[in-house]
């Protein structure tokens, strides 16, 4: 049963993050937002397929229920889980390729988070943004590996992944694809399964792979305008009509809720690229909340983070 | 997205899903606004309908749809359901996820063995007393890929294997000093024995009924393993635990790994030489359940001996040592060999001599439903050889002696529960890295001398089959 199952966050978990965290709730849907991004970019660039990159974005939610969201840098934390899920998988890819993509996506030419179509892009490619010392590579290399054991050590080494791509697809074939065009509806599917892994409501943490696939095909058959059966046909795939109901909705605000925490980051003052630690940081302080969560830091890069704070205050200001 | 082709029912049902999103959002509301009295009574009826919501724990508790009486009220009557109203349906239970435990939690009592994955040592759980086996992950610290994937891969699927001959992993728990993670421990469950001490020490082999229990277990927890698209890679006795209420386990997942089918490009440098199935050392790259069970022909050759049976001293070696009992292939017997990468070049004798198994001979006192069985695990042509479920269906368990009831079976002296390790005399599954054999061009032409005199020795006539 282990290819139909996921372990499954406990309401405490989810609880927990709403109440607990440090950090206001629509910081970490924005965090939580670009990191899966990220990782989805890094994936593409790696030549990973997406039953990969898609199990690396799940186990990246599960890490951030179990460990605290500002306790690494997010790109380390999106690398890692994409090196565990790729080594475990037969793509293995090596320290060096991600850290090569991650000095890319995270550098001034990428086009990550600002796409070359972008009003106000003055990018141009510029290879040296992206050039990788050796002494960085050591240090990704050393920080990929620690955080590698961090993940498998907050999720008792549990990698096991069930994606809903596959039984959608066979849930498909059984409603004779809803008798439309296969790949239509199929590409409409399984677009609705990979926009959900990115939606900060974590679908794949509180539904099982069954429900999601169903939601999906619901989603796909609405969107091309598919004839459903006239009976409760969710229930043959073991959904209720209330689980349906909340996904349905779950997984049609992914796109809103995209241009929003776009919005959101933007209004951090993070323009193009990827969101980092010191953006939240001066996010807070700003807000006044300028408290430091739980890491240990060195005093060099807590020197170097707070000439990066006063620089953004100063940008902010001016 | 609104189209005619759209049913009117596909219209309520999302009509009816957004209203009872707001419905539910209204509801939020109000009891917040409500004083404290009406948040226990919220709470109590919380806990009341906990049991069904955890099953599709699907939101932030506080945002949590309670099961209420809309509904009924917006449940369609085209709906299949029997009169009670409630549908059957399937839960799917994946547990959760969470941080590991400290190894703290257990006493070490002795060491067990050293393995080519880990140090196995006898423990027990301070909380409960439970005597459990913890193996030790080896982690080289100057390895920059970080932890190895062998380590990872066994645990991943024994976490996932739920079977009674498949041993049983309670946990996997960590050092103390989480800020590191360097020491690694899988929590099994403690077996008294493996099966390679047992036929070390034992003055008789087992009993026929003892075997066939034995086997049947074991191709059981293979048929498991097999069903659920695993590879165990590394099949031998001593990777085969047994406890003193007669059942096998199997264990030592380190080269185990999940295939698809078609089975994907694997590395032919699995499994144990002496019980290494011949595709596999003329350098197969595609192969698929069929070598486990020549593993497991290995194995029943040495439960009948308590002698592993085709001990070859390096590769070439052990395809002597195959071609001798098995005969060597044919264009009839293993259609395509010829195509494997070491059997291009290979010089194989000719004849009828050659080409027959030898397996009647060297197993005298097997019943004829036995041979079969050993002939067809030990078939040249991956292709022959029978599944596991097949296995489970032979004549040859059903012949009497039947298997002997588990309960029934003999005890032996604990190795394991003593101070006494181990000992490993047989070679070790092949590390990560190591190079594959290249036979080149081997003469395997002079294996048949001696074989005239060996089928006819022991002193009786033997009926070749």
């Amino acid at each position: 049963m282990s290819h139909m199952t996921n372990p499954l966050a406990t309401p405490d978990r989810l609880f927990q993050r709403r109440s607990f965290g440090a950090l206001p709730l629509e910081l970490q849907d924005t965090i939580f937002f670009a990191t899966q991004c990220l990782t989805q970019a890094a994936g593409i660039l790696l030549q990973l397929p997406q039953s990969v990159t898609a199990q690396a974005n799940v186990l990246l939610a599960r890490y951030w229920l179990v460990e605290p969201l500002m306790a690494h840098e997010f790109s380390d934390v999106s690398a890692a889980t994409l090196y565990l899920t790729a080594k475990c998988s037969p793509h293995p890819r090596s320290p060096r390729d991600l850290s090569n993509v991650y000095a890319y996506l995270l550098s001034a030419s990428s086009t990550f988070f600002s796409p070359p179509t972008a009003p106000n892009n003055n990018n141009n490619n510029n290879p040296s943004a992206y050039y990788v010392s050796e002494t960085a590579y050591q240090a990704f290399h050393t920080r990929l590996l620690a955080l590698e054991g961090r993940v498998l050590y907050a999720l008792s080494f549990d990698t096991h992944v069930a994606l809903p791509h596959p039984l959608a697809v066979t849930y498909l074939q059984a409603l004779e694809f809803l008798h439309v065009p296969k790949e239509t509806i199929g590409g409409k599917a399984v677009q609705y399964l990979n926009a959900a892994l990115l939606s900060p409501q974590m679908l794949y943490l509180t539904s099982q792979p069954n429900t999601l696939a169903v939601a999906a095909i619901y989603n796909a058959a609405r969107d091309v305008g598919a004839k459903m059966p006239e009976c409760e046909w969710w229930e043959v795939f073991d959904v209720e009509r209330e689980e349906l109901g909340f996904l349905v909705v779950g997984m049609r605000s992914v796109e809103g809720w995209g241009r929003k925490l776009r919005e959101d980051m933007k209004a951090m003052g993070v323009e193009r690229g990827m969101i980092m630690r010191k953006h939240v940081e001066a996010e807070l302080s700003r807000r006044g909340l300028g408290v430091r969560i739980g890491n240990k830091v060195d005093a060099e890069e807590e020197a170097a983070r707070m000439m990066d704070e006063k620089m953004e205050a100063m940008e902010v200001a001016g | 997205m609104a189209t005619k082709a759209k049913s009117r029912w596909a219209d309520d049902e999302a009509d009816a899903a957004l209203e009872a999103q707001r419905k539910k959002e209204k509801a939020e509301r109000k009891r917040l606004k409500a004083g404290k009295a009406r948040k226990l009574e919220a709470e109590r009826q919380a806990r009341d309908a906990a049991p069904r919501e955890a099953d599709s724990a699907d939101g932030p508790p506080a945002k949590r749809r309670r099961v209420s009486p809309e509904r009924e009220a917006t449940q369609p009557t085209t709906g299949s359901d029997g009169p009670s109203g409630v549908p059957k349906l399937l839960r799917f239970e994946g547990g959760t996820f969470g941080r590991c435990r400290s190894v703290e939690n257990y006493d070490k009592l002795n060491d067990i063995e050293e393995g080519a994955y880990g140090w196995v040592s006898r423990a027990k759980e301070i909380v409960t007393g439970k005597v459990v086996a913890l193996k030790r992950l080896k982690i080289d610290p100057k390895d920059r890929g970080g932890l190895p994937i062998t380590g990872l891969r066994e645990i991943q699927i024994l976490k996932d294997c739920d079977h009674r001959n498949v041993v049983k992993l309670q946990e996997v728990v960590v050092g103390d000093d989480t800020s590191r993670i360097e020491n690694i421990f899988l929590v099994l469950e403690f077996l008294e024995h493996d099966l390679k001490s047992i036929l070390e020490d034992m003055p008789e082999p087992f009993l026929t009924s003892e075997v066939k229990t034995l086997l049947q277990q074991l191709a059981s927890g293979i048929a498991y393993l097999h069903d659920n698209w695993i590879l165990h890679r590394d099949l031998k006795t001593s990777n085969l635990l047994l406890n003193n209420r007669g059942q096998l386990k199997i264990a030592d997942f380190g080269m185990a790994r999940y295939v698809g089918d078609p089975p994907p490009n694997l590395t032919q440098l699995v499994v144990t030489l002496w019980y290494r199935a011949p595709e596999l050392l003329l350098g197969a790259t595609r192969y698929g359940r069929a070598i486990d069970m020549w593993s497991v022909g290995c194995i029943f050759g040495e439960l009948l001996t308590r002698e592993p049976l085709l001990q070859g001293r390096n590769e070439v070696d052990e395809l002597t040592k195959i071609f001798e009992l098995c005969g060597v292939p044919t264009e009839e017997t293993w259609p395509s060999f010829r195509r494997l990468p070491n059997a291009r070049s290979l010089r194989l004798p000719t004849g009828k001599a050659a080409t027959g198994s030898a397996i009647r001979a060297r197993f005298p006192l097997l019943t004829s439903a036995g041979v079969a069985l050993l002939n067809s695990l030990l078939a040249l042509d991956p292709e022959r050889r029978p599944t596991a479920r097949e296995m489970l269906a032979h004549e040859y368990f059903r012949q009497d002696p039947k298997p002997k009831q588990e309960a029934m079976f003999p005890t032996f002296p604990s190795k394991a529960g003593q101070e006494r390790r181990r000992r490993r005399e047989t070679p070790n599954a092949p590390a990560r890295g190591q190079q594959a054999a290249d036979f080149g061009a081997v003469d395997f032409t002079g294996i048949f001398s001696g074989r005239e005199r060996e089928e006819r020795g022991g002193g009786f006539s033997l009926r070749m089959v």
